[in-house]
């Protein structure tokens, strides 16, 4: 996906997400882009850092196991633990 | 009934779509670990709103910025995310410029017609009357 591309996510939908936290007063609409926008490129990084081990394993499929490893290994993804 | 703020999901359809994308032709991905790919995304959120809410807390303000939410990102440890961020920003800004403005153009054109009483044809009566509210640039997340 190219860096100027407009999100994918629904916005409502994080919005509904940003809207759970009891500390948060408002949002700004770019605020709730950004956020989805950083969200897929979570979501791509996570996956891509998992199928490595995936390819350790010799598979084709990624799979919960593969998950569990990167977020152990790596550092970024320690809030996940 | 209150959800708990982990089973608020992101779309299947999309997280699987970006997932499959991000991966060479012919990967597949497990129902668990798209599950699991799914809530991780979630909980990204709740954690990326919560640090950015803390700079906007430090910047006396009380409504959470993108620039926050750019300075989360770099706090989050995700600092390569910031660049395409920006750009991707930027063509938001841009669009929801266009928006504005093609709204603004409606408005000076229908008036326009209105104030027009020499003309000799009959203009149709197209009374169209804006009544999408103004979008503002602030949603209140109202809590």
């Amino acid at each position: 996906s190219g860096p100027a591309r407009l999100a994918r996510l629904p916005l409502a939908r994080v919005k509904a997400l940003v809207k759970a936290d009891p500390d948060v007063t408002l949002a700004s609409q770019e605020a709730v882009f950004v956020l989805a926008r950083a969200t897929e490129l979570f979501v791509e990084t996570i996956a891509k850092d998992a199928y490595v081990y995936a390819q350790q394993g010799k598979r084709k499929t990624l799979q919960r196991k593969d998950l569990d490893n990167a977020i152990e290994a790596i550092d970024e993804f320690a809030f996940l633990e | 009934m209150a959800e708990r703020p982990e089973d608020l999901n992101l779309p299947n359809a999309v997280i699987t779509r970006i997932i499959k994308e991000a991966l060479p032709d012919g990967v597949n991905i497990s129902k668990e670990a798209r599950s699991a790919i799914s809530r991780a995304a979630s909980v990204f959120v709740l954690y990326a709103t919560s640090c950015a809410n803390n700079f906007a807390m430090k910047g006396k303000r009380k409504t959470l910025n993108a620039s926050d939410v750019l300075s989360a990102m770099e706090e989050m440890e995700f600092q390569r995310f910031v660049a395409p961020l920006k750009e991707s920003l930027e063509v938001y800004r841009r669009e929801q410029k266009g928006k504005k403005e093609a709204r603004k153009d409606k408005d000076k054109k229908t008036d326009s017609e209105e104030q027009d009483k020499s003309r000799e044809e009959e203009n149709d009566d197209d009374d169209e009357r804006m009544e999408e509210e103004e979008q503002n640039e602030e949603e209140e997340v109202d809590n």
